[in-house]
């Protein structure tokens, strides 16, 4: 009942989301937008397995850079069209996670986070020295795009329409994605791995199998993340898509909107998205310093999140309504 | 055939052999208690039992079948399951779904899983707890969601480890009485305990364990007369 009203209301609200592009023309609220959409997409692909099942990645970027760089090469190389190669550059960042995860949940705790980082730096490394296959540090340049006619029209690829839709649908996935898992069995079983590791082996969870599932799960989400990135701004680099900094703007965002639950990366992405854009205008370099204190802040007073807070506050409203209305029957 | 089989079961720890060549055998239906002095290596048996630890050299065999060197939810899937002498409950899960989380590993749908938590909390006691997170309950109930959990996994052995320490006296009678009607439940019970009233009470057999080596089996009211076991608990001079 509830996992069924809550799957109406999204598609209501994705549908709505995808008539503004109608309705607004202005180009700069629109590239926000699909920022707000693509750091969403991001948020929640750390948060399926750092919020669900608390195994903090701060490697999250190879997945992406890995997804930008496959689907890039597959493109200027292979010939082969966004729309094939985006998802297979998801596919790519979830084959590569697989065994990367199998060694890498071998460790725990701290020590799989470091083990993450490392993994990460040595991406971007491969990235930067394997000239013949990267082009090393000078990156890929996407002069044009493929024409490509749907409905009987051509899409025009220097609008923002094309891609705020396509960022919408990633989004959307992601959630989607996120709310089937939160509901499923092995959404249960990542809690019980969150709660106790030990104790979630003892009766019989296949703690290692679950968690490199999740892993590539979302290895793909972040890779598919990745590949749109490489085809809206038409120009990837280790700098730009492998840096340390996207990892942990993934930890932010999950963190801030609300860690292990389906809307706090957009409520996160929203919040750092559009208060990072703000501050960077009005301050300028000094920007990242207020950027650091609402990062502070965030965590100190809101430890859930913002939707994690939020939903709790609805929750005890509901409780006390329900409470008022109880004796009139 | 014995159900649970141990054959010269060993774990180093570095130089120290916590557990050596020990060889024991439980047979199904029987209550066995593994008692012996601080650091004799019972909870090293039982992760090894359960392979949370893998052993140096040795065997376990759950009805004939050789399960040393599993991985720990392969044995639970195979009809062993355990306790932890320092509880781990899945904290911040509701007390259902701590039990619900272990019934899934015989019930495919939640539905199902669900049910057969609810009448495992009733029968423990827990039937009105089952709303309340993990972490607001006693350490009683803690105990008892332990063994729920346990039991939820539909176990042939059940490792417990300490049911009773920390307990007041009134509730270690109704722990003992929990033991029994877990085994009188068909499930095979494996305790390790250092309240010996208890421990004498309910144990069809005890076995007594000290530096990682089997110093005494047999009935409880003879173990405790044996000379070797007065001088592991005691020290030289007293038997």
């Amino acid at each position: 009942m509830r996992g069924r009203g809550a799957l109406a209301a999204g598609f209501i609200a994705l549908a709505a989301a995808a008539a503004v592009p109608l309705v607004v023309r202005n180009s700069f609220a629109l590239h926000l937008c699909i920022l707000v959409f693509l750091w969403a997409t991001l948020g929640e692909a750390w948060n399926v397995l750092g919020g669900f099942a608390g195994q903090v990645s701060f490697g999250h970027a190879a997945l992406f850079g890995l997804g930008a760089y496959a689907t890039a090469i597959l493109y200027l190389r292979a010939e082969l069209a966004p729309w094939w190669g985006i998802p297979l550059g998801g596919i790519a960042a979830a084959v590569v996670s697989i065994p990367t995860g199998l060694v890498a949940f071998r460790l725990r705790g701290p020590y799989f986070s470091l083990a993450t980082l490392a993994v990460a730096e040595l991406t971007k490394l491969v990235a930067l020295n394997w000239e013949w296959a990267t082009n090393g540090p000078t990156g890929f340049l996407i002069t044009s795009l493929p024409t490509l006619h749907l409905f009987g029209i051509s899409v025009d690829w220097e609008a923002k329409a094309p891609f705020y839709l396509s960022a919408l649908a990633m989004m959307g996935l992601a959630m989607g994605t996120a709310a089937a898992l939160s509901n499923s069995r092995l959404g249960s079983f990542l809690l019980a791995i969150r709660e106790n590791e030990d104790a979630a082996e003892a009766v019989g969870i296949d703690t290692v199998r679950a968690k490199v599932l999740t892993l590539a799960l979302s290895g793909f989400l972040a890779g598919v993340s990745g590949g749109f990135y490489a085809f809206y701004f038409r120009y990837i680099d280790p700098d730009a898509v492998l840096n340390l900094g996207i990892s942990m703007e993934m930890v932010f965002i999950a963190v801030v909107g609300g860690l292990g639950t389906v809307l706090g990366p957009l409520v996160g992405a929203v919040f750092l998205t559009v208060v990072g854009e703000e501050v960077r205008e009005r301050f300028g370099a000094g920007h990242l310093v207020f950027y650091g204190l609402f990062m502070m802040l965030a965590i100190r007073f809101l430890p859930e999140g913002i939707w994690g807070r939020s939903r709790k506050l609805l929750a005890r409203l509901s409780a006390r309504e329900a409470r008022h209305a109880a004796p009139r029957g | 055939m014995p159900l649970l089989e141990v054959r010269g079961l060993t774990r180093f720890f570095g130089g120290l052999r916590a557990v050596g060549n020990l060889t024991f055998s439980v047979e199904e239906g029987e209550i066995v208690g593994l008692i012996g002095p601080n650091g004799a290596g019972k909870t090293t048996v039982f992760n090894l039992v359960t392979g949370f630890v893998r052993p140096s050299s040795g065997d376990v065999r759950l009805g004939g079948e050789s399960i040393a060197g599993k991985k720990p939810h392969a044995i639970a899937r195979k009809g062993i399951a355990r306790t932890f002498q320092i509880v781990k409950p899945f904290p911040h899960l509701s007390v259902k779904e701590n039990v619900t989380l272990a019934a899934f590993l015989r019930h495919r749908a939640r539905a199902d899983a669900e049910a057969a938590a609810l009448a495992l909390l009733e029968r423990l006691g827990l039937g009105g707890r089952a709303g309340k997170l993990a972490v607001e309950l006693t350490l009683m109930e803690q105990k008892r969601l332990e063994m729920a959990r346990a039991l939820a996994t539909g176990p042939k052995v059940l490792l417990l480890d300490e049911p009773m320490g920390g307990l007041n006296p009134s509730e270690v009678g109704l722990a003992s009485e929990l033991v029994e009607s877990i085994r009188r439940g068909g499930v095979t019970v494996v305790l390790v305990e250092h309240v010996m009233k208890a421990i004498m009470r309910i144990s069809d057999r005890v076995l007594v364990l000290h530096h990682g080596e089997r110093i005494a089996e047999g009935a409880p009211a003879e173990v405790v007369k044996d000379p070797a076991v007065v001088q592991a608990y005691f020290g030289h001079g007293v038997a």
